[in-house]
């Protein structure tokens, strides 16, 4: 029995995926453990009528209390909540949402795949507000480079600061009608617009693209179900030595030894983790952050598809519209911005109409396949009274203390949605469609799954967790490696930038490793 | 190994002749076809009160009536399926419909001296009047209003999700009503 490793890798999902991809490659043996058993996508996955379920669709009441995502048909997929508690102050409520399977979260993702810019990298030289990371744009693009070609990322270039161009699979698709009407409207308002830029493939997860690659260097050994109680330390040295963990199905404890240690358990559960282990940093926990939804935040009929009159491609399509706001302007009442998602086609919800009955059944008919919709995500600022804390009165199921979140939405996150639905109404109007519903109301923090912060990047550990290469600055033999190392999020969905955070973590390590000086 | 001794070993018998045919055969487990609950038997409320149910029932026919090709709540049994969700709903969910039916039936006898499920739809019409108002994202804060909305949506989609609403779809549409990809519980 092997328990002695070079790394010791804990999370299976974008992070800790990319750095066993990359660390296997170059000739060092890993071990991953992952709180979660391996999915068997033939025999855990049937097609089923929606009236098979026990649930109709419903799906069993109160299981999922902060997972707005899960359904019937994928309920299974989730974190059990129950077996995984957490606490937040009631008058400040948290949505946290998690997978523990091999794969974690890019099991799921939306796969959209967008870079950061020196806007978010430099955002204090830009704005004032907060901390630049201890990094620019120039430092990942190589990384960037590398990744999106692994994850089939499909898009389109378009030369915007904001939004850097990467390696696309060139989507050269067409828009609609109603997506053309919508692009001069956004044209007309000196708003831009793309395609999504989007991880292609039937799946695209660290369990295709990424662990299979690495076990057949014959330098990976992944274990599943082994839930990580703490990090172990070197008494003499001070250095992680190695982890303890909890086999998940028969509770037993075991413990495993590693030269160094990659955390990338998801950026809350990697903070719990340090906590947990006793790391001492005095912002541990702090400046974590997400984005902003506005789900839906405008919902429209486009006019000339009612009663099913739709001429042949005037629905369906969408695309992205990157950061605007605070560029070369300034807002009075916010800092920082915000993008939408928009997209055409589908009938809208039956609470949209103030109906009822053969009314209600009349009018959806109506309007079948005629809606046209936008989302907003946005930026939310880092601050240092957003954090998390371990909550000793409340354990999990394994006994395993729990995480407390305390995490608030200020008046700078409300005052860009309030701006994000007028000028949602406003490029509607603009494209000639018929508003049906708007509003401004934020989703709760986290329901975005985009948790980031908490351990995050800088140049000192009095005002940081980790370095520039994610290497932790109290313990130099611990790297994080997961959304946690983020110092900013802008409004970009994090997961590439986590992928290319990790592979440049790795190949540093694997740099120093081979000096000797880790 | 020669293929007879190898299928002997398998089968762990001596087999030959045609005899070995007939026993494979009989390896061979059969399928059974089976049938859901709800496509041979009754459901048996056990959150409303008779009287309460029947209310209940009848605001779902109106709610979500049949079409000439559709069923409605009625025919999807939604009544039914949503007095088993209820059973097993958070107390505050159970409270905001038991008082709004409550309150349903309270106000019928007041409007028309007559049983909420007495009621023609055009009689129901005054009592249902929360649900013209406009949509917010928040939904009504009043409790009767919010009942409601929460009662709209949820026969709504019971009876979309219904085995019946599927048959009924199967031969008007060549897209499977409701199929998705469902996840087993993974271990």
């Amino acid at each position: 029995m092997q328990s002695d490793h070079d790394v010791l890798i804990i999370g299976s999902g974008a992070s800790g995926g990319m750095a066993a991809h990359t660390l296997t490659k170059l000739g060092i043996k890993c071990l991953m453990l992952d709180a979660g058993p391996a999915v068997d996508f033939d025999r855990h996955r049937v097609l089923k009528p929606v009236y098979e379920l026990p649930y109709r669709g419903f799906g069993r009441p109160g299981r999922f209390p902060h997972v707005t995502q899960a359904n019937e048909f994928n309920a299974n997929v989730w974190a059990d909540e129950k077996q995984n508690p957490y606490t937040y102050d009631p008058k400040d409520p948290y949505y946290w949402v998690r997978i523990r399977l091999i794969g974690g979260k890019t099991l799921m993702w939306g796969r959209a795949s967008w870079r950061l810019s020196d806007y978010e990298f430099k955002n204090k030289d830009h704005d004032g507000f907060g901390d630049n990371w201890p990094i620019e744009y120039k430092d990942l693009a190589a990384y960037y480079d590398r990744v999106e070609p692994m994850f089939r990322v499909a898009g389109r270039k378009e030369g915007f600061r904001q939004l850097p161009d990467g390696i696309f699979l060139e989507d050269a698709s067409g828009d609609s009608l109603s997506v053309q009407r919508f692009i001069q409207s956004a044209k007309r308002m000196a708003v831009p617009t793309t395609k999504a830029r989007r991880a292609t493939g039937q799946l695209a997860s660290s369990v295709n693209l990424l662990l299979p690659d690495a076990l057949t260097t014959g330098n990976l050994t992944i274990v599943p179900n082994a839930i990580v109680r703490e990090l172990t330390f070197d008494k003499n040295t001070g250095l992680a030595d190695g982890a303890n963990f909890v086999d998940r199905r028969s509770s037993q404890e075991r413990h495993v030894k590693a030269r160094v240690v990659m955390v990338g358990a998801s950026a809350l559960e990697s903070n719990r983790l340090l906590l947990n282990s006793g790391v001492h940093n005095p912002v541990l926990g702090h400046y974590i952050f997400d984005q902003i939804y506005v789900k839906n935040v405008i919902q429209c009929i486009v006019p000339e598809a009612r009663g099913g009159k739709a001429p042949r491609n005037l629905m369906g399509g969408g695309g992205y519209i990157p950061r605007f706001r605070n560029l070369d302007t300034k807002q009075k009442n916010f800092i920082r911005g915000y993008s939408y998602d928009f997209g055409s086609g589908g009938t809208p919800h039956p609470s949209y109409f103030p109906l009822y009955g053969a009314a209600l059944q009349k009018e959806l008919a109506a309007v079948a396949g005629s809606g046209f919709s936008m989302t907003t995500m946005g930026e939310v600022l880092p601050r240092v009274e957003n954090f998390v804390r371990i909550n000793k009165e409340v354990a999990d199921a394994w006994g395993i203390p729990a995480l407390h979140i305390q995490h608030r939405y200020t008046e700078n996150e409300r005052n860009m949605a309030v701006d994000s639905m007028h000028v949602a109404e406003e490029l509607c109007h603009g494209a000639g469609f018929e508003v049906l519903a708007k509003h401004s109301q934020m989703v709760p923090p986290g329901e975005s799954i985009h948790e980031l912060g908490g351990c995050r990047m800088g140049v000192s550990a009095k005002t940081s967790v980790v370095n520039k290469f994610n290497q932790s600055h109290d313990v130099k033999n611990v790297f994080v490696i997961d959304g946690s190392s983020f110092v900013s999020g802008g409004s970009q969905n994090p997961t590439l930038t986590i992928l290319a955070l990790a592979m440049r973590a790795s190949e540093y390590l694997a740099e120093e490793m081979r000096k000797g000086t880790v | 190994m020669h293929r007879r001794t190898l299928i002997q070993t398998l089968l762990g018998v001596s087999v030959s002749g045609p005899f070995r045919f007939e026993l494979a055969a009989q390896e061979e487990i059969p399928k059974l076809a089976l049938a859901a609950a709800d496509a041979a038997s009754e459901a048996i409320p056990r959150f409303l009160a008779p009287a309460e149910f029947a209310a209940f029932r009848h605001l779902g026919t109106i709610l979500m009536p049949a079409s000439e090709v559709m069923p409605g709540a009625a025919e999807a049994e939604a009544a039914e399926f949503l007095d088993f969700l209820l059973f097993q709903s958070d107390r505050e969910t159970q409270t905001l419909y038991r008082r709004g039916i409550e309150k349903l039936q309270k106000d019928a006898m007041a409007q028309g001296r007559k049983s909420f499920v007495s009621m023609t739809d055009a009689e129901a019409a005054p009592l249902l009047a929360p649900l013209q108002n406009p949509w917010t994202y928040e939904g009504p804060a009043e409790p009767y209003a919010k009942f409601l909305q929460a009662a709209k949506l949820a026969f709504w989609q019971a009876t979309l999700n219904s085995r019946q609403w599927a048959t009924a779809s199967a031969g008007r549409t060549r897209r499977g009503a409701g199929l998705d990809t469902y996840w087993l519980p993974i271990e």
